[in-house]
């Protein structure tokens, strides 16, 4: 569905707004300061990633599954669902919406138990707790949090063109493409239009590769630009973050600050 | 605490029973699509999914709205506007005798929804008279998009089989592949047909072969040279090779001359001919001032 932006539901319904997005955080601040909230949301996309690609899914559909997730929990306390259940069943949804054809729920949790043991094992002791009337029970609660819309725009084909119409060789596509990626573990995807997130990273890339020919390229362009430096800035500052964050020492002490729902379910 | 009473059963869906509803608040009567999970394990499935997503995005006065999605234990409900009948049902009301102004008025609702959709990139796949629902005030709005599925996204393999045949167009039925807005835009003119003959199916085949005999005992069987390709289809045919017929009046009587020009440009085999949603609603059809309605 590559229709008008502008009339989707991603535009009218869910570009958010910051104070909004900061308010309705408020409960799980109180268990996080900001930097570990946005560690815990860097872990969970790092999952959706892992199981993405264990699955065979496109980035896109990797993509997707991240937005919902940030969604969902735009609106919702880290309590409500455990993230590690909400994972996995945004990847069920993102991948029968984007027409991947329908990942049986079997292969999903298998996938999930041996992910979860081989990768992530620095951050889970125990098992995969769920199995699959969990999941499809999420699915639902899934469906009602993002208000069914299911239809996520991703920078990825606004960026495609940019780098063409810059006349640009493939180092650059790839370096920004790789940022585009990086910049699910920020807010940018809830707050700001895809062609801003995809203009903002095209933008630090050229800086990485050190293209001072391009800035003619960007001052024409038409665009909000104070809007292009605040994506700019969150990409950074997560970059940032990175530089000294631990997180196979650190995950586990994390995910024990995260507020927690009723008792995980009996295996 | 439900939000809606349930009344009497309406039809079947392509996932589920349609039941009438009621809002316990606002009185309004709505159709509930009870989504059926089936045992195995795919959870919500896909085709109401699609159905779901799509008319998220699709806000239109001839496209049936989705008002609200509600779920209780194992069970997902589509809450819809309610219509009061179908296309098909509304034909069955009318003793063989339709107003040629409501004919005209339907047909540029239908392409008006259509123009949206393909503006969207989505393809209906499934135009019938059933999908089609008809309100108190004669607005006519495009429903079922159980099948519709959006064209943005490179998919290049659409599966098979999936519109009813007597609204399909034979560069399908011959296996083409790759499906277009110029699927939909055949679907139309049969549609057209059918209305200006007061619900009389123009082509009601009864099986592949004979729904392309049909078509082609009207249209002319396609060669090479009126259709290039058409031999290399998957499932191609060569069948008798019959003229088109000369004389559109006798086909489709009570239609005037420029619905039956309008029908002859939808009504084109190769795909690529076809009129467009957007060049059909400008079509003289609709503008001549001599007619009635609107």
């Amino acid at each position: 569905m590559a229709g008008n932006f502008w009339q989707s539901s991603h535009s009218q319904q869910w570009i958010l707004d910051k104070q909004d997005l900061l308010r309705e955080r408020q409960h799980d601040l109180l268990s996080l300061n900001e930097d570990e909230y946005q560690k815990v949301f860097i872990f969970f996309a790092n999952v959706i990633q892992v199981l993405g690609e264990q699955l065979k899914l496109r980035q896109q559909v990797i993509a997707t599954a991240t937005v919902y997730f940030k969604r969902f929990y735009a609106r919702n306390s880290l309590k409500n669902i455990d993230p590690l259940l909400l994972a996995p069943t945004c990847i069920l949804l993102a991948s029968k919406v984007e027409e991947f054809g329908v990942i049986s729920n079997s292969r999903l949790i298998s996938i999930c138990q041996s992910a979860i043991k081989t990768k992530f094992s620095y951050a889970y002791t125990q098992e995969f707790p769920y199995r699959t009337n969990h999941i499809l029970e999420c699915e639902f609660y899934l469906l009602e949090n993002l208000d069914c819309c299911l239809i996520v725009y991703q920078p990825y084909r606004p960026l495609l063109q940019l780098v063409q119409d810059m006349g640009q060789e493939d180092q650059l596509l790839t370096l920004s493409w790789r940022i585009v990626n990086d910049s699910l573990r920020t807010d940018v995807c809830l707050l700001y239009p895809p062609y801003q997130i995809a203009i903002a990273c095209l933008q630090i890339a050229c800086v990485i590769l050190q293209k001072d020919s391009t800035k003619q390229w960007f001052a024409e362009l038409n665009v909000d630009l104070d809007k292009v430096q605040e994506i700019v800035r969150a990409i950074v500052n997560l970059y940032e973050m990175w530089k000294d964050w631990k997180e196979k020492d650190e995950i586990q002490m994390l995910l024990s600050k995260i507020p927690k729902p009723k008792p995980p379910p009996q295996r | 605490m439900q939000k809606y009473d349930k009344m009497e059963k309406i039809g079947e869906g392509t996932y589920g029973t349609v039941f009438k509803g009621r809002n316990r608040d606002t009185m309004e009567i709505v159709a509930l699509k009870r989504v059926r999970l089936d045992e195995d394990d795919e959870g919500v499935p896909s085709s109401a999914l699609r159905e779901i997503c799509l008319l998220k995005e699709l806000k239109h006065k001839n496209i049936v709205r989705l008002i609200d999605v509600l779920h209780s234990d194992k069970k997902l409900t589509l809450v819809f506007e309610h219509c009061d009948q179908d296309l098909k049902k509304y034909f069955d009301s009318l003793n063989g005798e339709i107003d040629m102004a409501v004919c005209r008025s339907f047909m540029l609702q239908l392409l008006r929804g259509l123009a949206f959709c393909h503006s969207h990139n989505v393809l209906h796949r499934d135009l019938k008279p059933q999908n089609l629902l008809i309100n108190k005030n004669g607005e006519l709005k495009l429903a079922d998009f159980g099948l519709a599925r959006a064209f943005g996204i490179p998919v290049k393999c659409y599966s098979a089989e999936v519109v009813t045949l007597w609204y399909r167009p034979p560069d399908v039925l011959f296996g083409a592949k790759l499906y277009t807005t110029s699927i939909d835009m055949w679907s139309a003119g049969c549609i057209l047909a059918e209305l200006a003959d007061a619900g009389r199916p123009l082509f009601p085949g009864s099986d592949v072969l004979d729904q392309l005999m049909k078509i082609f005992r009207v249209l002319g069987t396609p060669n090479e040279d009126s259709w290039p390709g058409v031999s290399h289809l998957s499932d191609y045919v060569a069948l008798p090779s019959f003229p088109a017929i000369t004389s559109w009046s006798q086909l489709v009587p009570r239609l005037n001359s420029k619905g039956r020009d309008l029908l002859q440009k939808l009504l084109v085999c190769r795909p690529n001919q076809r009129i467009s949603a957007e060049a059909a609603m400008q079509h003289p059809y609709f503008t001549d001032s001599t007619s009635s309605g609107h």
